[in-house]
Parts: C-alpha cells; sequence; structure tokens
C-alpha cells in the first residue's frame, strides 16, 4: 500500500505590504501551486505561498468580477430571472461604457484645445531662433533639408 | 469683461475645441437615451421612432472602432512606407 506523505503549508495574501489573509492547507485536498510565488517561510518553518496584490492584479480582479457580473446577467446564467428591461440594459454595457469614455476624451482633448491660450511672444521667439540657428548650421556647412515648413497659426 | 488683456486661443482652435465639446455632448446624450432610457419606455412611445433596433447600437460603434483602427493603420503604413530607406549593396 503507497504511502501518502503529507505536507502542511501555508497561504498567505498580501495588500498594500500587510499579509490580510493567511489560511493552512495540506496536500491532502489542494493542488500545490509552484513557480513565482513559491517559497519557504523560516519563521513559519513551513513552505508557503505568497500572493502579493499588485495595483494590475487589482485591476485585473476588479474588471473580472465586473465582467463576470456583467456574463451572469446577460447570459441569465444563474436564473435570476430579472425584469426584461434589465436584461435590454445590460447586455450593451460594454459597449457603453467604452462610447461614454470615447465622449469624455474627446470632450477634455476638445475644451483644452479651447483654452488653451497662444502664446505670441513665445512664438516669434521660437521662430527667431530657429532661423538663428540654421544661419548657424549653414556656415558650419551643414546642409538643412526641411522636411515640413514651420508654420504658426 | 476680465479677459482683454489675457493670451487667448484663436478664433479657429476655439471654434474647433468647442466643436469638439459639442459633438461629443451631442453623441453621449443620444447614445445614453438609445442604451438606457429607451428600455423603460413603452414600445408604442412615438420616441422610439427617432431610434434604430437596439441591435445597432452595439454594432455602429464596432464598426465605428473598426474604421478608425483601420484609418490609424493605413496612416502609419503610408508613414512608414515614405521613411522607407534603400538597403546598402555590399
Amino acid at each position: 500500500m503507497a504511502t501518502l506523505k503529507l505536507y502542511k503549508f501555508t497561504v498567505c495574501a498580501i495588500y498594500n505590504k500587510n499579509i490580510i489573509y493567511e489560511t493552512e492547507l495540506s496536500n491532502r485536498n489542494t493542488f500545490i501551486l509552484t513557480g513565482g510565488f513559491f517559497n519557504y517561510n523560516f519563521a513559519l518553518h513551513r513552505p508557503t505561498i505568497f500572493i502579493t496584490m499588485t495595483k494590475l492584479l487589482e485591476w485585473l480582479l476588479g474588471v473580472s468580477l465586473i465582467g463576470v457580473a456583467w456574463g451572469l446577467v446577460t447570459f441569465d446564467l444563474l436564473d435570476l430571472q430579472l425584469p426584461p428591461q434589465y436584461r435590454e440594459l445590460a447586455w450593451p454595457m460594454p459597449v457603453y461604457l467604452l462610447v461614454v469614455f470615447g465622449c469624455y476624451s474627446l470632450a477634455t482633448v476638445g475644451y483644452r484645445v479651447a483654452t488653451f491660450n497662444d502664446c505670441e511672444d513665445a512664438a516669434k521667439e521660437l521662430q527667431a531662433q530657429i532661423k538663428e540657428a540654421k544661419e548657424d548650421l549653414k556656415k558650419k556647412g551643414l546642409k538643412i533639408v526641411s522636411a515640413a515648413p514651420v508654420h504658426v497659426g | 469683461r476680465p479677459f482683454i488683456n489675457t493670451p487667448q486661443a484663436t478664433g479657429a482652435d476655439q471654434a474647433v475645441g468647442f466643436g469638439l465639446v459639442g459633438f461629443s455632448l451631442l453623441l453621449f446624450t443620444y447614445y445614453t437615451i438609445w442604451v438606457i432610457v429607451l428600455p423603460f419606455v413603452d414600445s408604442d412611445h412615438v420616441i422610439h421612432s427617432y431610434f434604430l433596433p437596439r441591435e445597432y447600437s452595439v454594432i455602429l460603434p464596432g464598426v465605428a472602432a473598426l474604421i478608425l483602427l483601420l484609418c490609424v493603420g493605413t496612416f502609419i503604413g503610408v508613414i512608414t512606407w515614405k521613411n522607407r530607406k534603400p538597403k546598402k549593396v555590399d
């Protein structure tokens, strides 16, 4: 009869450098995830798995939770039998949020273009500096092929 | 009026900028009514005649996004093609 070697290990979840969750597991009832997060915690004297919550993981977790909620409502996987208006409302939601985000970006860009003040003096100064630099470089023998005309206005 | 001597954006910039703001407000309002308000309105109300069937509220932005991607890709392709340098022959 084969003997099962029993291992105990701890799983720690870390958020903002604090351990927010810790649990003891054994190989009798779990799969052991290795690679990357697998360590030996010398204080606990047993193998420990750390899950560090980076911003990326946080975002992915949030997005996937929302995605699962949307999927449940749209495809009626839990047979919640919501009123038809709410189901009609839910299924275009991802596209709707994208369009709203696009509109907000467009409005922000447009507003900043409209309220960005012209700096006449700075423009003239820049033009003068460009001319000076071109003449200086011509004197030193550099051929200048301008790819685009410098246009102010 | 407090803005006489302070520098301001020139007419064209203002027109384009506020035009963009107005356009996005219009688009947002129309799309919000289409997606969020219409399901709660009786199907025999006259407002439904101003909006396409609901499927188009997903298809049209998708097509617009595809066209945008095509334009961006074409632009990049044209610029890359223009700037290609002939390889040196050894």
